[in-house]
C-alpha cells in the first residue's frame, strides 16, 4: 500500500511471534494499527502505545513502537502521563473491555472530559480473556461464562453512549472481522485532535461461543448517510444495538466533533513540550514571596 | 526573649489565618518562628487553635504552656486556660467568661467596621498592644496579606479594626512583657510541604499529579499556585491509582515527576509503586502520615506508616526510602529524592508527617546548591538488529535509559517480568538474572548513603527520625539542664539504610528511639539492621512530642521501663467540643 513519507508498514513489524490463538480478533487490530500508522506516516520512534493488562493488553509488544505495558485498568492514565510529558508525541492507549470498562471505568470516565488527543483502542470481546472466561461488563444478558453458570444477570454496558454523553470528541466502533474497515476508522482516530475512542468488537473465540465472527457478520452493517456532529442521532445509532435486542449492530464514525484539546489549553506547552524543558531552575524569587 | 502565643477559636473562625499573620509579624523582625496548627477533620462546628513560639533561639517544636492565650470563644479558654504558664495574660473577645486577664470587644469592634469576620484581626491588634509591639509592622502586614489579594479596601478596613484593638489595650494600659523587634531582616516562612514542593522544583520536577488528601494536599495547592511561574503541569486526578500512573508515565517521557498522599491514597499506589520498581520507572512519591489506620484522624500527627512504605507492594524490588526532620532537610532531599529515582530508576518515598508537613518555620532562604543527576540516559542510537535493550544486564545494574520520541530506541516498558529488551520473559534464568540487575542498584546506591546526623554527645542516644529530631533537639537543652549528657542521632535515609554509620554514631551510648507511634516501628527496624535492641518513647494520641515528653520518657526509660508511652493528663477534644462543654 501507500508509503507515505518513507514509513511503511513493515517498518512497525517485530521478530517476535504474536502469542494469540488462532483466529483471534487480537490479531486484525494489531494489523489494523499498523496499517493506520504507516498510511499516516507517523513514525515508529515517535509513537508510543500504552496498555492495560489482558490478552489485548499485549498488543505493545506485537508492535515495533515505544510501548509501555502496564497494570490492568491503568492503560488511560499512563497514556495521559506520557501525552502531558511530551505532547508531540503520537500516543495511543489499548485494552480490554474488562480493563477499560471494568476495572478501568473511573478513568474512562475522566479522560473524556479532558480530551487529550490521545486515541483508545478498546478490544471488546465481551469476556475476560485472559483469565481464562469470565464474564465482563460487556457481555450479554444471561450468557453463561465461568463466573456466571446461571448466567450473566446485570445489564450489559454501552461504551459509545456513555463516550458521546461523556465528551469524548470522536467515538467509533469497528469489527476486527472487516480489517480494511478497522484499519479506516483507527486511521480517522488517530487523525482526530483529541480524544477518540474506538470500541472494536473482537471475537475470542476460546472462551465467547456466542459473539463470534459469524454472530457480527450477521448483525454489523456500516453507518451510512450520518451525520457524526450531531450527539442526538449518534446516541440513537448508540443505543441501536439494545434497541435491536442485539439484532443490529452500526459500525462506523458515530460522532466527531472539534474540541480543544486540554494540552492546548495549558500556555506551559504552546512553546515546547515538557520534556524539552531545562532542569535548572530558580526559585529566589519564590522564596522571596514566603517573606 | 521566648514567648509563646496560643490562638483559639471555633472552626472557621480564621484561626489558622490568624496564625499566619502573627507568625509574619515577628519573622519580618529578625525573628525565629514557629507556627504550629491543630484543627479537626470538619468544617465547622471544631475547634481550631494554633500555637505560634516567637524567639532569639533556634525554634523546633511546639511547647506544652503558653504565654498569652488568645481566645475568641469559650472552648479556647476551656480547653488552653489550664495550659496557660502562671505569669501568662489572657486576652478573649469580652463577652466570654474567663476568671484571668482582659476582655476586649473583639466581636463588637469587627461588627462596627463592617464585618465580624475581622474579629481576629482585633484580637491580634490587642495581643500585640499588651506585648507593646510597634503597630506599623502588623500594619504592614495586613496590607501585604490582604492589599494584594483581595483590594486596598479589605486592607484598610481590617488595618482600622486591628488599630482599634490595639488601642484599646493601649488606653487601659494593659501590658504583658514586651516583645521588641531584633532587625528588619525577614526569614522565609515556610511549611514542610512548602519546602518539598520547591526542592523538587529546584530539582527540576516538572510534572506533579495527585488527589487532594490531608496532610498532603498544601503540596498540591502549593505547585498548583507556582505552576505558571515555574513552567510546569500540575495535575489534579480522579483518584490515586491515577495520580501515580499519570506520574510514571511522564516519567517514562523523560520528565522528573511527583506525586504526593497520605497513607490512604498511597494504598491505592501500592501496586502502581512495584509497577515503578519492576519497569525501573524513575518516580519520587511523597507520603505525608497522619494519624491511621483507614479514614483515622486525619488531621492529626502520625509516624504510623514506616513499615508500611518499607514493604508496599507484591513480590521484591528496589526502592529508597528517605524522612525529612526539618524544612531544610524537606528541601534537600526532596531534591535528592530525584538524582536518586533518575540514577537508580527507582521508585523514591519522600516521607513526612502532619507536624512537619503543615507547621509553619521561620528559616534562612535555601541557597543550597542542587546538584542535577540524571543518571544514564541514551540521547542517541544506531539502528540495531530487534529491540533496543532497556533492561540490559550491566554489573551495575543500571541500564541506561532511552525516552520515547529517540529513532531506533523503541523498546515495551512491562509490568511483567521480561528480557533484556522488555519483552515478557518468564525464562527461570532470566527472572534470577533480572532480579539480582535490579538488587545491585539497591547496593550500589547503599555506597552513597549517608548515616545520620549526630548532634551533642553523651551516653544516651535518642534516636529519631523525621520531625521527631525537632522536639528531640529541644530535649536536649532540659536534659542538660538536669545534668545529663545525652545526644541525638537523626536518621533521615531511611532504606537502604547504613547501618555501620549508624552503628558508629550510637557507639557505647543506650539507645532510645523516639517515634509517633505505637509499635516502635523504627526500633524494630533498627533491631532487624543492626542487631540491637532500643528502648523507645511512643506518642500515638496524634500530637508531636513536647521536648518535655521526650525528657521525662528518658527519665522513666533510666528508672527501667523498656517503652514510656506518652500520654496526656488532662484530655480535650477538637472535633466535637460539645463534648467538654
Ligand atoms: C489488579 C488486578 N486484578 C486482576 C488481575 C487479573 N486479570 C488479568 S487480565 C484480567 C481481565 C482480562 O479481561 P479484559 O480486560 O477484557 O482483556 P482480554 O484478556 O479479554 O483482552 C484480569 C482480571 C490483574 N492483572 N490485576
Ligand atoms: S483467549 Fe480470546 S482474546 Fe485471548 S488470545 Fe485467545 S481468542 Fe484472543
Amino acid at each position: 500500500m501507500s508509503m507515505e513519507k518513507g514509513v511503511s508498514i513493515g517498518d512497525f513489524n517485530v521478530k517476535e511471534q504474536t502469542q494469540w490463538c488462532p483466529g483471534c480478533g487480537d490479531f486484525a487490530i494489531v494489523a489494523a494499527l499498523k496499517g493506520a500508522l504507516a498510511e499516516l506516516g507517523i513514525k515508529p520512534h515517535q509513537t508510543v502505545i500504552a496498555s492495560g493488562i489482558g490478552c489485548s493488553g499485549k498488543s505493545p509488544h506485537y508492535i515495533n513502537t515505544y510501548g509501555f505495558e502496564g497494570l490492568h485498568g491503568r492503560a488511560l492514565p499512563l497514556a495521559s502521563g506520557i501525552k502531558l510529558a511530551n505532547h508531540k508525541l503520537t500516543v495511543i492507549a489499548m485494552g480490554g473491555d474488562g480493563d477499560g470498562y471494568g476495572i478501568g471505568a473511573g478513568h474512562f470516565v475522566h479522560i473524556m472530559r479532558r480530551n487529550y488527543d490521545i486515541t483508545y483502542i478498546v478490544h471488546n470481546n465481551q469476556i475476560y480473556g485472559l483469565t481464562t472466561g469470565q464474564a465482563s461488563p460487556t457481555t450479554q444478558l444471561n450468557m453463561k461464562t465461568k463466573s456466571t453458570p446461571y448466567g450473566v444477570i446485570e445489564l450489559p454496558f454501552n461504551p459509545l453512549s456513555l463516550a458521546i454523553l461523556g465528551g469524548a470528541t470522536f467515538v467509533a466502533r469497528a469489527f476486527a472481522g472487516d480489517l480494511p474497515h478497522t484499519k479506516e476508522i483507527i486511521k480517522a482516530a488517530i487523525k482526530h485532535k483529541g480524544f477518540a475512542l474506538v470500541d472494536v468488537l473482537q471475537p475470542c473465540v476460546t472462551f465467547n461461543k456466542l459473539n463470534t465472527y459469524e454472530y457480527f457478520r450477521e448483525r454489523c452493517y456500516k453507518l451510512e448517510d450520518h451525520d457524526k456532529t450531531d450527539a442526538k442521532k449518534a446516541l440513537e445509532k448508540a443505543l441501536e444495538e439494545v434497541e435491536s435486542g442485539y439484532k443490529k449492530l452500526p459500525i462506523g464514525i458515530f460522532y466527531q466533533v472539534e474540541r480543544e484539546t486540554y494540552e492546548e489549553k495549558l500556555p506551559q506547552l504552546a512553546k515546547e513540550a515538557l520534556v524539552e524543558k531545562k532542569l535548572e531552575t530558580d526559585i529566589s524569587r519564590a522564596l522571596e514571596k514566603l517573606m | 526573649m521566648k514567648y509563646i502565643f496560643k490562638i483559639g477559636g471555633q472552626a472557621g473562625a480564621g484561626i489558622m489565618s490568624a496564625g499566619r499573620l502573627l507568625i509574619l509579624c515577628f519573622s519580618r523582625a529578625g525573628y525565629n518562628v514557629l507556627g504550629y496548627p491543630e484543627y479537626p477533620s470538619l468544617i465547622r462546628g471544631g475547634h481550631n487553635a494554633v500555637q505560634v513560639k516567637v524567639s532569639e533561639g533556634e525554634v523546633r517544636a511546639p511547647e506544652p504552656k503558653h504565654d498569652m492565650l488568645i481566645a475568641l470563644n469559650q472552648d479556647a479558654i476551656t480547653f488552653h486556660l489550664p495550659d496557660l504558664k502562671e505569669e501568662g495574660v489572657v486576652v478573649y473577645d469580652e463577652h466570654l467568661k474567663c476568671d484571668k486577664g482582659y476582655g476586649v470587644p473583639f466581636s463588637k469592634i469587627a461588627m462596627e467596621e463592617g464585618d465580624v469576620q475581622m474579629k481576629n484581626t482585633v484580637a491580634l491588634g490587642s495581643a500585640l498592644a499588651l506585648v507593646n509591639y510597634p503597630f506599623e509592622i502588623f500594619e504592614n502586614v495586613l496590607r501585604d496579606h490582604f492589599g494584594g489579594r483581595k483590594g486596598e479596601e479589605v486592607a484598610e478596613r481590617n488595618i482600622r479594626a486591628a488599630r482599634r484593638g490595639y488601642e484599646y489595650v493601649k488606653e487601659k494600659g494593659w501590658k504583658h512583657r514586651e516583645i521588641k523587634p531584633l532587625s528588619d531582616k525577614r526569614k522565609v516562612i515556610i511549611t514542610g510541604n512548602q519546602s518539598i514542593a520547591l526542592g523538587a522544583i529546584k530539582a527540576g520536577m516538572k510534572f506533579y499529579a495527585a488527589y487532594p488528601m490531608t496532610p498532603a494536599s498544601s503540596i498540591l495547592h502549593y505547585l498548583a499556585k507556582v505552576e505558571r511561574d515555574f513552567d510546569i503541569i500540575v495535575k489534579q486526578t480522579e483518584d490515586e491509582i491515577a495520580a501515580i500512573n499519570y506520574a510514571l508515565g511522564a516519567s517514562f517521557a523523560g520528565v522528573r515527576s511527583m506525586v504526593g498522599t497520605s497513607g490512604g491514597g498511597f494504598s491505592l499506589m501500592v501496586e502502581t509503586l512495584g509497577l515503578a520498581g519492576l519497569s525501573e520507572t524513575p518516580l519520587v512519591v511523597v507520603v505525608a502520615q497522619r494519624v491511621g489506620p483507614s479514614t483515622g484522624m486525619p488531621t492529626w500527627t502520625e509516624q504510623g506508616d514506616l513499615r508500611f512504605v518499607l514493604h508496599a507492594s507484591q513480590g521484591e524490588f528496589p526502592r529508597a526510602v528517605l524522612a525529612p526532620g526539618d524544612v531544610k532537610e524537606a528541601f534537600l532531599l526532596s531534591a535528592e529524592a530525584h538524582n536518586i529515582a533518575e540514577k537508580y530508576q527507582m521508585p523514591v518515598i519522600l516521607l513526612t508527617d502532619k507536624f512537619l508537613s503543615e507547621s509553619v518555620f521561620s528559616t534562612e532562604a535555601f541557597k543550597e546548591e542542587v546538584k542535577l543527576e540524571r543518571g544514564e540516559v541514551v540521547r542517541e542510537t544506531a539502528p540495531q538488529e530487534g529491540r533496543w535493550k532497556r533492561y540490559a544486564i550491566t554489573e551495575s545494574g543500571i541500564s541506561p535509559r532511552i525516552f520515547p520520541g529517540t529513532p531506533h530506541g523503541m523498546h515495551v516498558a512491562t509490568s511483567y517480568e521480561h528480557d533484556e529488551s522488555g519483552f515478557s520473559s518468564e525464562s527461570f534464568v532470566m527472572r534470577v538474572k533480572q532480579v539480582d540487575k535490579r538488587a545491585r542498584k539497591v547496593e550500589k546506591l547503599l555506597e552513597e548513603t549517608p548515616g545520620p546526623k549526630v548532634y551533642g554527645e553523651g551516653e544516651i542516644a535518642l534516636i529519631t527520625w523525621g520531625s521527631t529530631k525537632l522536639p528531640s533537639l529541644e530535649a536536649l537543652e532540659i536534659l542538660k539542664e538536669k545534668g545529663k549528657s545525652a545526644k541525638v542521632i537523626h536518621n533521615t535515609h531511611i532504606y537502604p539504610f547504613n547501618k555501620k554509620a549508624f552503628l558508629e554514631a550510637l557507639g557505647d551510648a543506650t539507645p532510645i528511639v523516639v517515634e509517633n507511634n505505637s509499635t516502635a516501628q523504627f526500633a524494630g527496624y533498627l533491631r532487624e539492621q543492626c542487631l540491637i535492641a532500643p528502648k523507645a518513647i511512643l506518642r500515638y494520641d496524634g500530637r508531636p512530642f513536647f521536648a518535655e515528653n521526650i525528657a521525662e520518657g528518658v527519665e522513666r526509660i533510666m528508672k527501667g521501663e523498656e517503652i514510656a508511652v506518652v500520654k496526656e493528663q488532662r484530655d480535650v477534644e477538637y472535633y466535637y467540643p460539645y463534648r467538654f462543654r
